[in-house]
């Protein structure tokens, strides 16, 4: 099943073009590494995806239909974007699992138990306490994970990563990768400087230098 | 208690002696602030005299619609001020934070005259204007802060206001927080200020009821009503400034319109 499809879009910020005439699709399942030098747009498609920025040409369609400004928030529905920006709130961190799932968009769907965020927390190898903890106290790698978990107990299965592992050691990044890649239910967008891949997954890797 | 000593002419002369010492103080360390310090001082002179002269004329005067139409006119250089200040087009907020500035200031005006003061004539000059002033005039310094900085933390942390979009927020839920900061910017002055108001400086107003012969009991009470009301005007005038022109800030995806801000 197609979820997106990017027909030949361009981005251009003043002078410099970002991505020209660019075309690629999204099926559900596919796992799909975006590639290319810093500063080539890889973050850009991941907003123009999410509605946040639009293309200056081309068309992109979200199931089949052209994404329009109502259309935007269905995808946000949809997808979960794990942001290369650290910036993820302020309070406690167990407010902002609440509050996460407490957006009226997001109340549709049944809420984590608290056993399922403490599985989540200890996959990544993050005490329970971490709870308790202000989001402002913690490392980079810490709210990384924490980003992680709480787009994980959203139960979407879209999930875009911008460098959603850079701050984690060699080990939590295979980990992360193992547990966004394996599951044949995700469909995995992800923008990594990582070689690592588990085995037996067929990846699609998006060379945006390519289309220069 | 005694009636207010009247200033001579000679007082006023004695008072530009004593303008002196910043005068001096700037020559001497070359700060360069001598002729806007100079200009600031004469617009001061000219500005006050011509309001005291109208105000007698109003306060004669004492019509409802006139006493409406001079707070309309204090209103609109309110929002010229908060708006040039903010660093946000002017074109395009005039209205909204214009109507925002009218409703908190006139409810909590109206309020304070009819529930606290007890005013036969709620539109009273007297009044209105005075207590209108101080309630605008501190609702105003609010709105620079809350506003401006709601709007340019929103522009600055862009990619958190989307981050949360794309957890499902709705507009709303996720530019909630920023909204939560500008408040709390907004009024934090006004707290400081009410925390250490009699220790460390004697409120204006007080000062000027007591000059002008009240008992500082009774001045005391009016201080604390009007700092209540500039607290409620406040918050009430932010919220609206804020929710009248989100619809004008953000296109139908959610995304702030660039375009708000007043180019340097």
């Amino acid at each position: 099943m197609e979820l997106f499809r990017v027909e030949g879009i361009t981005k251009q910020f003043s002078e410099k073009f970002v991505l020209r005439n660019f075309s690629f699709e999204v099926a559900k399942g596919d796992k799909i590494n975006i590639a290319g030098r810093s500063g080539i747009g890889k973050t850009t498609l991941f907003r123009l995806l999410l509605g946040f920025d639009k293309p200056d040409q081309g068309s992109i369609y979200f199931e089949g239909k052209p994404l329009t400004d109502e259309e935007v928030w269905e995808v946000r529905r949809n997808v979960a974007y794990i942001s290369q920006d650290l910036n993820i709130g302020r309070g406690l961190v167990r407010s902002l699992f609440t509050e996460t799932q407490h957006y009226k968009a997001n109340l549709l769907h049944k809420h984590s138990s608290d056993k399922e965020i403490l599985q989540q927390l200890a996959y990544f190898d993050l005490p329970e306490s971490i709870l308790n903890k202000n989001i402002e106290e913690l490392s980079g790698g810490e709210k990384q994970r924490i980003a992680i978990v709480n787009a994980l107990l959203l139960k979407r299965t879209i999930f875009f990563l911008d460098e959603a592992t850079s701050a984690l050691d060699s080990a939590l990044k295979t980990r992360v990768l193992d547990c966004f890649l394996e599951n044949d239910e995700f469909t995995v967008l992800y923008i990594s400087h990582d070689t690592y891949l588990p085995e037996n997954i067929s990846l699609r890797t998006l060379k945006l230098d390519e289309n220069e | 208690m005694s009636e207010t000593v009247d200033l001579s002419f000679f007082s006023m002369v004695m008072c530009a002696v004593l303008l002196l010492v910043p005068v001096l103080v700037a020559s001497y360390l070359k700060l360069g602030v001598i002729r806007s310090l100079l200009v600031s001082t004469v617009r001061m002179v000219v500005q006050l005299v011509l309001i005291g002269f109208f105000l007698e004329f109003l306060f004669n005067l004492n019509n409802a619609f006139v006493n409406i139409a001079w707070f309309l006119v204090m209103l609109s250089a309110a929002v010229f001020s908060v708006l040039k200040s903010s660093g946000l087009k002017i074109k395009a907020f005039v209205f909204p934070v214009f109507l925002s500035l009218f409703l908190s200031n006139l409810f909590v005006v109206l309020y304070f005259n009819y529930f606290i003061v007890h005013l036969d004539f709620i539109f009273d000059a007297r009044y209105m204007i005075a207590i209108g002033g101080m309630v605008l005039g501190n609702s105003l310094r609010s709105n620079v802060v809350g506003l401006g900085d709601f709007y340019q933390s929103l522009n600055k942390e862009e990619q958190f206001y989307f981050y949360r979009l794309s957890l499902g927020a709705s507009r709303f839920e996720a530019m909630l927080p920023f909204a939560k900061r500008s408040f709390t910017s907004a009024l934090n002055p006004t707290i400081a200020t009410m925390a250490t108001m009699g220790i460390v400086s004697l409120p204006g107003m007080m000062t000027g009821q007591i000059l002008g012969g009240s008992v500082p009991l009774v001045a005391i009470k009016y201080q604390i009503a009007i700092m209540v009301a500039i607290l409620a005007s406040t918050v009430l005038s932010i919220a609206l400034s804020i929710l009248f022109t989100v619809n004008y800030s953000f296109n139908k995806a959610g995304v702030l319109n660039k375009s708000i801000f007043a180019s340097k």
